[in-house]
This record gives C-alpha cells, structure tokens and sequence, in this order.
C-alpha cells in the first residue's frame, strides 16, 4: 500500500460538519441580529459563505491524502500550505477504529492513530476510511510493528475476551445513578413524613387541600425520578452497549457503544494504577466498576478519565478478571490495614462543619425548615464514618494498596515505579495524637493524580514513606 | 525519614517573602485609604474606615512580621543521589519526597525580588508534580539544578 489514498468521499461531509459547528455561533448571533431589516442581505452572505464552506470542505478532502512507505504512515494535508506528517510505525502506540452513526450507515469508520507523545489531539486522525480498509490499515501498521520490534513470539493460545452480558447491561444502567438522584430520592422520604405528621394531627379541609396538592406534587417527583432513572438507564445502555474487552500480548482492547461503535487500545505498559469503586447503589448489591490511570492519550472530549475496563462486575469476579487480563494486578486480600480509632473524629469534623454553619444560618432565617440541615448533619456524619471506615492500605511487595472513599469506596492498586512522589503531612493536632496523612501522586492522562489517605497511625506512614523512599 | 532534611534555604528568603507580603499588604492598605477617603467625603459611618484598618492591620502583622519567619524556620531540602527530600509548611508540615528517577525537569528562576539578593528559586517537575525550593543563593541554586539534572538521567524502563 505504497501509492497515496485520499478518504471516503464521506469525508467531505465530516469536514463540512465541522466547519459548520465552528460557524453555528456566528450563523445564529447573525440571524438574530439581522432577522427584521436587511434579512436577504443575510441570506445572501450565509449563501456565499455556506458556498465557501463546501468548497472549503471538498478542498481540504481533495488535498489529503496517505500512504504506509518506508515503515512511516505518510499523510499529506493542506489546501494552500502543504503540510506533511510522517509517523513512524515504531512510535504509534495505538490505532483505534471507531464509528459513529454515520459511520456505521455507510460501512466506514475513523481510523484514531495515537503516539506517546501527549497532545491534545490524536496524532493523525482518518476521518472516513471504507471499513475494509481501516482494518487493513490497522494490520499492516501492527505488522510492521511486531516484525520490526522481532522480540515478540506468536503463541498461538486464545487471547482473553469478555463481554458484556444483557442482563449485566442492564443492571448497570439501573444502578448507575448519581449522586444527585439519591439525593433526591433523600429529601423526597423527608418531604413525604414532613407532610404526614400534621395530616394526621389537623384534618381540616384546607389541609386535605394542601394535601392533595402535595400528593399531585409527589406524583409529579415520582415522574421525574423514573424518567431520570430510564434516562440513565438507556445513556448507560447506549454508552457501554456491546461492551468487549480484549486482550492481546501488549495490549488490552476495549470497544463499546451502542449506536456510536468505540474502540480503544491501551498499551499495558501504561498503566499506572488499576481502581476498583464501589458506588454507594452498587455497594451493598455487590456490584463494582474496574478502572485504569492511563498515562498520556489524547485529551478529547467523549473519552473518560480514568479508563473504564469493565463497566459493572460481582466483587467476586474481580479476581478472575484482573488474573486474566492485567496479572501483575490481581491476587488480592482484604486485609487493610486500617485508621486508628483516634482518627474518627478527624473524619467527623471535615464533612460535618460546613453543614453546622448552615444549621445555624437555617435555625437563624427559617426556623421552620430546621429539618433539612439536621437531615444533612446526619447525612454528613454517616459519610464521615464511612469514609473513615473504609480508608486503610496494604503492602505487598512492590504494590501498594489503598482504599479510601469520596462518595464511592475507591480501592486502588498501584505499583512502587509508578509512584512519582509521595507526601507526609502532619498537623500541629495529629503530632499531638501520633496520626499523619500522606498524598502519593501518579501520571493520570495528561496531568497527575493525587491520592491523599488522612489520619493514618504516624508509624504507618513512616512505614510507606520508608518503603518508597530510594535511599536504601 | 525520622529525620528532617539537613539543608536550609538562604536567610535572606525571609526579606524577600517580607517584601512580597508588603507589596500585598501594601493594596490593602489602599484599599483602606479609598475607604477612608471616601467615607470623609460622603460624610458616612467612620467604622468602615476602622474595620478596615483592623483588618489590613492584622494582615500586615501576620504576612509580614509573623509568617515570612516561621516560614524559614519550617523550609528544608535535602538531596540525596536517589532522591530529593523537601519540608515545608507552618501549621501543616509537609515532608515529600521525589525520586531522582522521577524528575523530568529542573529550572531555576528568579524575579526581580530575588534578583536583588543574589537569590533564584529552583523547580522540580515530575510527570505528575511540581516541588518549588524558593530562594536559595544564585550560585546554590545553579549547582542544585546541574547536580539533579545529572542525577535525574537515569535510563527509564517505560512511560
């Protein structure tokens, strides 16, 4: 495949698209402002410019064009200044297919060419390449690849693969919500029992009014919240509809989505850390989400940080999927070691103090809704116990395990080499008290990710800090 | 890392934070000036004019006097061949520590501040942090840079 290819005609259309969206905002501003007097003055300049934009578009299409020569993807672009890009096929980290609607009607998808070098954008990005041939494309760069790297051995044992199932799917979708919709379902049982003390107490009509009232009110909530559910529920089925994960010598494959068909390659070599978390739904119904920290990748919008690499899993079934597909990451036990009783009140105070300044402002202004902030100062301390219930970590070797919870209990698994720094902090209060808190820091997409465990036992941090510590 | 790291940095930083936190205060105290000129004029409640002197007052006492001192006494590196050891923090102290082989660049800098007193503040990045030593002397400062550049160029395996 040495002569040079332009892409699918299609392009043309996904260019056209794109200059459009950049344009939208002035094409409107410009209807409205001139929408009552020289109205055909508008017509006319969007007609010209509308014009430009096709021909702008069939342009940049006619103009771009690439090849595989000399073990570099060659591609050609620009209208009035040429620019050439060269990619080595040594340097390309992944070549991700994906379609999106349009895409998947005229049988063609959009061949992603990432290298490690981080950037905003992908490398090189195909716009609108026949199927076929994507496929094509991508075999020939990995081949190139795996016959130049000549240290890779072709065992010819089944690569791991697992699917979604339906039922899983579903139930994923189902247990999706956010923390917005518990707390909603929260101040809805709160509103209800509100109501029904003084139903009970003064049954006056105008009471019965209000009541009904109330009750047309609580069915309108109910409405609300099923339809917020079934949204979830079809944004989840949609965004991980199909979902498969692969695994393949160096790489785990991901492709997922329902209408919009995703593919994502991540090199094992880089991931940092490997997470669980365990959302405050899925928790008590055994359910988790596996994620990864990935470094470097393009930055663009639709792709998640972290990685998910499996979306909904039992908690039992963890260690069967980190065995198969990321080894170096499974064999785990629950023996945390965890916070010292001192530490508690530490994790009550945090949450519950901003919450006694609104109980105060409230008790002050509206005496009458007392309710709602006492509601949260139990919310706040039941968080704050659980946070420090489930924050603790594990030493094994050279990976360190960390549990801590935000909202959602986050288990996380990193290894020594992947740490980039690590930080004890003490208080003028933990000295007294013989507690420490520590932050360790990891490469995550193009930035870091900070992990900070508060109020360990001191020894324990010393313990970690003499762990990561080089000098021996 | 019972210990805390050996090395201090330059006395002179403790003029420098002072000048930097004057320059800050230094605002407020026009602030304060505004509001008390214009309460003059428009004949209002002198008490803002109070508060606000109360404030740009204890402001001054703290970010000038107060803090620019126990913020030396805190401030301690130390650098060893594999890593790089920093102390820093007045009510919450802070030990961190940045393997060698972590480092991804070094730089020094300097403003016109520190250019005064012959002092430069050096930056260690890392892939996913950024530790600052401020104000050591020039010549420190230089050597301290070369010296974990050199020992930050070490073969990495991956990323």
């Amino acid at each position: 495949m040495s002569e040079a290819k332009r892409l699918h005609p299609a392009a043309i259309l996904f260019n056209f698209l794109k200059v459009i969206r950049e344009f939208l905002f002035a094409i409107i501003l410009g209807f409205i402002t001139f929408r009552n007097e020289s109205f055909s003055y508008f017509i006319l300049i969007a007609s010209v410019l509308i014009i430009l934009m096709i021909s702008y578009s069939v342009a940049s299409w006619y103009r771009y064009t690439y090849r595989i020569e000399e073990d570099e993807l060659r591609i050609e672009y620009g209208i009035l200044i040429r620019k050439k890009r060269f990619i080595s096929i040594n340097r390309i980290q992944s070549i991700d297919l994906t379609a999106s609607v349009i895409h998947r009607f005229l049988k063609l998808v959009r061949v992603k060419i990432e290298t490690a070098g981080s950037g905003l954008g992908s490398e090189a990005s195909l716009t609108a390449v026949k199927l076929s041939e994507g496929e094509q494309l991508r075999s020939e760069l990995k081949r190139e690849r795996v016959s130049a790297d000549q240290t890779e051995e072709v065992v010819e044992n089944q690569a791991p693969v697992r699917k979604i199932t339906f039922k899983r799917l579903f139930l994923s979708g189902t247990t999706s919500g956010s923390i917005g919709i518990i707390a909603a379902i929260f101040a809805f049982v709160f509103s209800e029992m509100e109501q029904f003390i003084p139903d009970n107490i003064y049954e006056s009509t105008i009471n019965w009014v209000i009541g009904l009232s109330i009750v047309i009110l609580i069915v309108l909530g109910v409405l609300v919240l099923i339809l917020l559910w079934v949204l979830g529920i079809a944004g989840t089925m949609i965004k991980y509809g199909n979902f498969t994960i692969t695994k393949n010598e160096k790489e785990l494959f991901i492709t997922r989505g329902l209408l919009e068909k995703k593919q994502l390659t991540i090199p094992l070599s880089r991931i940092q850390a490997v997470g669980i978390e365990e959302s405050l739904i899925r928790q008590p119904l055994g359910y988790v989400t596996v994620f990864a920290q990935i470094a470097g990748g393009s930055m663009r919008k639709g792709e998640e940080f972290p990685t998910v690499l499996f979306p909904i899993l039992k908690k039992s079934e963890v260690e069967d999927f980190l065995q198969e597909f990321l080894p170096d990451y499974a064999s785990q036990h629950d023996s945390m070691t965890l916070l010292p009783k001192r530490a508690l009140k530490f994790y009550l105070f945090r949450p519950m103090l901003p919450v006694v300044f609104l109980l105060a402002g409230v008790w002050y202004f509206l005496p009458q809704f007392i309710w709602v902030p006492v509601a949260f100062l139990i919310g706040a301390s039941i968080l704050g116990y659980l946070r420090f219930k489930d924050a603790g970590y594990h030493l094994t070797g050279e990976r360190l395990t960390i549990s801590y919870r935000r909202v959602s209990k986050m288990t996380m698994l990193i290894y020594h080499r992947r740490i980039q720094s690590f930080e004890k902090k003490q208080h003028k209060l933990h000295l007294k008290q013989k507690l420490a808190s520590m932050k360790l820091s990891i490469i995550a997409g193009l930035g870091g990710q900070h992990f900070p465990i508060k109020e360990l036992e001191e020894k324990d941090v010393d313990l970690l800090s003499d762990w990561y510590s080089y000098r021996r | 890392m019972r210990l805390p790291p050996k090395n201090t940095i330059a006395a002179d930083a403790i003029t420098v934070w002072k000048i930097t936190a004057a320059i800050s205060v230094g605002v407020l105290w026009l602030l304060t000036a505004a509001v008390a000129i214009v309460s003059y004029i428009f004949d209002f409640i002198y008490w803002y004019a109070v508060i606000a002197a109360i404030i740009s007052s204890l402001c001054t006492y703290f970010f000038v006097f107060l803090l620019p001192k126990l913020r030396f006494k805190r401030w301690r590196y130390e650098i060893f061949d594999q890593e790089i050891y920093i102390q820093h923090g007045i009510l919450i102290v802070s030990r961190t520590l940045v393997p060698m082989i972590r480092v991804q660049h070094v730089d020094t800098k300097q403003g016109p501040i520190l250019k005064k007193y012959q002092l430069a503040s050096v930056t260690i990045s890392t892939a996913a942090t950024t530790h600052e030593i401020p104000a050591l002397l020039e010549e420190d400062a230089a050597e301290l840079r070369d010296k974990i550049s050199v020992l930050a160029r070490v073969d990495e395996d991956d990323v």
